[in-house]
């Protein structure tokens, strides 16, 4: 176990405030989608920095890559990546169903990765009594080696992510996406510090 | 005579914030379960008077326990707390017979409003 682990109360502890931010992430994708989202047990996973591509497992084009950064007080920060699936971004384009004078689909997908980033970190945050900032959503490269450049880019070394793995299933159609956090070092130890805290009031 | 209460939630942290929600009259006798297949157990084997039910669980979920006491005719008090807020989420909790729907994370004052308005307090 290094440093960067979580304890196994520290994992349940975490998953707990990462389903009551999936579950208002959801409300508001139900919202935006006007349908019905079942919502299963998210996976989190940590993935050190240098095995994060390996366990992605996605084809080099055609996925749909938002890449948004985040920070908070406390030196809790990171990029938030939302990952959808070659086979799911058409199933999204049919489901987002624009008019040819509305957004274009990149700009529908950057909406929609928006509202579930910040929905589910602003909740995530008011739990931990944080309050998060952001930067502009980013559509990236479908091309997996500009992904890795982009990440390569960031301010800040990332050690670990923490990979969230989200199913949404709605009414009429379904699809996957992932949800990665990367997460610098000092952010992790800060991380680990208050859920500590919280789990200290039990 | 004590109040047999089940909570059932695949989180520990969230058992222990339920469990250290509930008035002292409900805390004496309580039993916790982390799906729905464990408390479907323990609802067959022991008398529970109150059920406070997590929806998103792996094996057997929420909905899946209160289609199964629906089925069952049994007459139990659910109150689901849930992550899953979506208004539709709340409208099917309610129509398979929960007492009440309350999200998470937990809020004393509103648990404490529907313990009262169904009896408990």
């Amino acid at each position: 176990m290094n440093a960067f682990d979580l304890t196994e109360d520290q994992q349940d502890c975490l998953q707990e405030l990462i389903n009551v931010a999936m579950g208002q992430a959801s409300d508001q994708l139900a919202r935006y989608l006007d349908t019905f989202v079942y919502l299963k047990v998210p996976s989190i996973e940590q993935v050190k920095a240098e095995h994060l591509f390996d366990t992605l497992n996605y084809e080099s084009d055609a996925t749909a890559i938002v890449s948004q950064g985040f920070f908070g007080y406390e030196g809790i920060r990171g990029e938030a990546l939302l990952m959808y699936q070659p086979k799911d971004s058409h199933r999204l384009a049919d489901l987002l169903g624009y008019e040819a004078d509305e957004l274009t689909f990149d700009e529908q997908i950057i909406d929609l990765s928006s509202i579930l980033t910040t929905t589910f970190l602003n909740v995530f945050a008011s739990q931990i009594d944080n309050q998060m900032s952001y930067s502009a959503p980013r559509l990236l490269s479908a091309n997996i080696g500009k992904v890795n450049e982009h990440i390569q880019q960031q301010a800040f070394n990332w050690d670990l992510a923490l990979k969230v793995r989200i199913s949404y299933q709605v009414t009429d159609y379904s699809f996957n996406c992932d949800m990665v956090l990367l997460i610098p070092e000092a952010a992790i130890t800060n991380i680990k510090a208050v859920l500590d805290r919280i789990l200290a009031e039990f | 005579m004590s109040t047999n209460v089940l909570i059932c939630d695949d989180s520990n942290l969230a058992r222990k914030q339920v469990l250290r929600s509930l008035p002292e009259s409900l805390s004496t006798d309580v039993k916790l379960a982390s799906n729905g297949e464990e408390a479907l157990a323990i609802l067959s084997s022991e008398n529970i008077d109150i059920l406070f039910l997590d929806l998103t669980m792996p094996i057997i979920d929420g909905l899946g326990v209160l289609a199964a006491l629906k089925e069952q005719n049994k007459q139990l008090p659910v109150f689901v707390i849930s992550a899953d807020v979506q208004p539709e989420m709340q409208s099917k909790v309610l129509a398979l017979g929960a007492k009440a729907f309350l999200r998470k994370p937990i809020q004393i004052d509103v648990l404490y409003e529907h313990l009262k308005r169904h009896g408990f307090l």
